[in-house]
């Protein structure tokens, strides 16, 4: 099996020929540290936005290079060229939301055009463009098929937070409900329109990307979320479906008061599962795992950061004893793989997929 | 229904609308403006806070409840100016430098003024000599949070910086945060960790010592 049959019978909940290994997200700084096991061709370390012409191809071979040499079945693709710098530490993106960039994650939103209805029935959703998705081009170009392409989407929570400040948008909740609904629609119209671009450009994997929850609970009630953001998400997961492509569902924190809504929605895969969360892979797969693949869990928190390659080997195996068997399984971190990572640690967690990972899973219950 | 009864509900229920009233008319009946405050008003939110850490209630809901007190603190701030009451303390907080993130943060804020705290909130992305700037003779405890694991060694930056102004033996420090363990508040020195923003709330006021006194 190449990445991509990999990736998309762990997504049936079938199993592949090895449990599929996929980065969800990653800075550049691990780009270029881990890619520096496979090629001098680097530039520096730097934020992308620092980098000239031939630096960002630089770290695009290296990002391409790695997912290559180190087994990695899915590659993440979202919009790129589609902001515009207002000065030194600002950007402002087609929506008219202003972000500040950080030089540890990624940039936040800081200014949002809505505020009150009135703001929101004069606004106009942005019309998706096709040069935006000019890594998903140069992915599918590069791989031909042999991994899994991901389109990262922002789901009806995140997008509508970032319009209008997300306390601002928990308050119309109570004050506002047609504002919170209305603006969902406008973003739910841009997501459709940007779904059939993506889709038309060979992605197999939409990703609805809509961080709901924090390590302890959700951020809204399960009726708020069932109400005001669900619906508009479930529109895109039958859309992507009746594409023939599958959902990754990605949100970060502990999900478990809408599990249920989540698996009846019809999501394909979950990710990142935080251990931190509550969103343990035994646990987790003992409620869902034959209707759900797994995609994560391996902790970025302390483990990536703090641990040794053997203790991240030992985990990957322990991954894929809690949730393999079966398929649904599909090793990655537990967010992304960010500067405060170690290179060898990311490394040792590519190379215990491949080394516990192979179906039937025997062996590693015998832990040979 | 006893006013303060009413107070204490409409913080629990967000009513923003009723509360300055009913605040006016408990202070028209005579009420001492630190009985309003501690029976009507932080009853109310201690009643939020507790549902909240149960799970029985989500941040909007405690969002609409922070801001009914807010409302009511418009009427009542100036009449507790008047008599002299003393805040449970005074806290400092901030989301360290290279850290955006603000909602649990402002949860831990409202959480504190919930419980009679002054709180000087410093917002996000806060460089460690802010910090100790903001350190005032009457701050009793400052928080920090951060979300992001590349950012809490800002913490222990933090933490250096206050022991270098002389000011550490003042002023105690927490931390919290999705990116904190109780571990790892240990190590870097810090006198407590908040796994949540009502336990964060509880052990600042364990922290001053004050156990919801005013």
């Amino acid at each position: 099996m190449n990445g991509r049959e990999r990736i998309l019978t762990a997504l049936e909940v079938r199993e592949p020929d090895r449990v599929p290994l996929y980065i969800h997200g990653i800075n550049e700084k691990p780009i270029i540290w881990i890619a520096r096991t496979l090629t001098d061709d680097l530039p520096e370390e730097k934020e992308i936005y620092e980098m000239n012409d031939t630096e960002q191809v630089q770290l695009l071979n290296a990002l391409f290079l790695l997912h290559e040499e180190y087994g990695v079945d899915g590659f993440t693709c979202f919009e790129i060229g589609d902001t515009v710098n207002i000065d030194e530490t600002h950007i402002r993106d087609p929506f008219n939301v202003v972000y500040e960039r950080s030089p540890v994650g990624i940039p936040v939103a800081t200014e949002h055009p809505i505020h009150d209805m009135d703001d929101l029935k004069k606004y106009q959703p942005p019309k998706p463009a096709e040069e935006h998705l000019l890594l998903l081009n140069l992915a599918r170009d590069r791989f031909k098929d042999t991994k899994a392409i991901f389109w990262m989407m922002r789901g009806s929570f995140v997008r509508s937070w970032r319009l209008c400040g997300m306390e601002n948008l928990m308050f119309k909740m109570f004050d506002d409900p047609q504002f919170v609904h209305d603006l969902a629609k406008k973003v739910l119209e841009f997501n459709l329109a940007s779904m059939e671009q993506v889709h038309a450009a060979g992605a197999d994997v939409l990703i609805v990307e809509d961080d709901i929850a924090d390590k302890n609970m959700t951020l809204v009630s399960t009726e708020q979320f069932l109400e005001f953001i669900n619906p508009y998400n479930r529109v895109l997961v039958e859309e992507a479906h009746r594409k023939g492509m599958k959902v990754m569902r990605h949100s970060d924190g502990n999900l478990w008061n809408i599990m249920d809504i989540l698996l009846d929605t019809g999501y394909d895969g979950l990710n990142p599962l935080e251990p931190q969360a509550d969103m343990g892979l035994k646990k987790v797969k003992s409620y869902c795992g034959d209707r759900l693949c797994l995609i994560g869990n391996i902790d970025c928190i302390e483990l990536l950061p703090s641990g040794t390659p053997e203790e991240v080997d030992q985990a990957v195996k322990q991954a894929i004893m809690d949730a393999g068997q079966g398929g649904g399984l599909v090793i990655s971190s537990s967010n992304s793989l960010h500067p405060g990572t170690k290179p060898e640690n990311c490394i040792a967690m590519f190379k215990a997929v491949e080394k516990y990972g192979k179906y039937p899973l025997q062996d590693v219950k015998t832990g040979s | 229904m006893d006013i303060l009864v009413e107070i204490s509900s409409s913080v629990q229920k967000g009513d923003q609308d009723s509360i300055q009233a009913q605040v006016q008319t408990a202070l028209d009946e005579g009420l001492a403006p630190l009985e309003i405050l501690n029976n009507g008003l932080i009853a109310g939110m201690d009643v939020v806070g507790e549902k909240f850490k149960n799970k029985e209630i989500f941040i909007p809901n405690v969002l609409i409840a922070a801001r009914a007190m807010n409302r009511a603190m418009e009427v009542l701030k100036p009449r507790l100016a008047e008599t002299g009451a003393k805040p449970a303390g005074k806290y400092v907080i901030g989301t360290v430098l290279g850290d955006h993130h603000d909602i649990g943060k402002n949860l831990v804020r409202m959480m504190l003024q919930g419980k009679g705290f002054e709180v000087v909130d410093l917002g996000i992305n806060v460089p460690p000599q802010r910090f100790v700037e903001a350190i005032t003779g009457d701050t009793d405890i400052v928080g920090m949070s951060a979300l992001l694991s590349t950012t809490r060694p800002l913490m222990k930056d933090t933490i250096d910086a206050i022991q270098a102004a002389g000011l550490r033996d003042r002023v105690k420090v927490m931390v919290g945060g999705g990116a904190i363990t109780e571990a790892y508040a240990k190590e870097i020195g810090a006198d407590g960790y908040g796994s949540d923003a009502i336990l964060s709330a509880e052990l600042a006021l364990r922290l001053v010592g004050q156990k919801g006194e005013v």
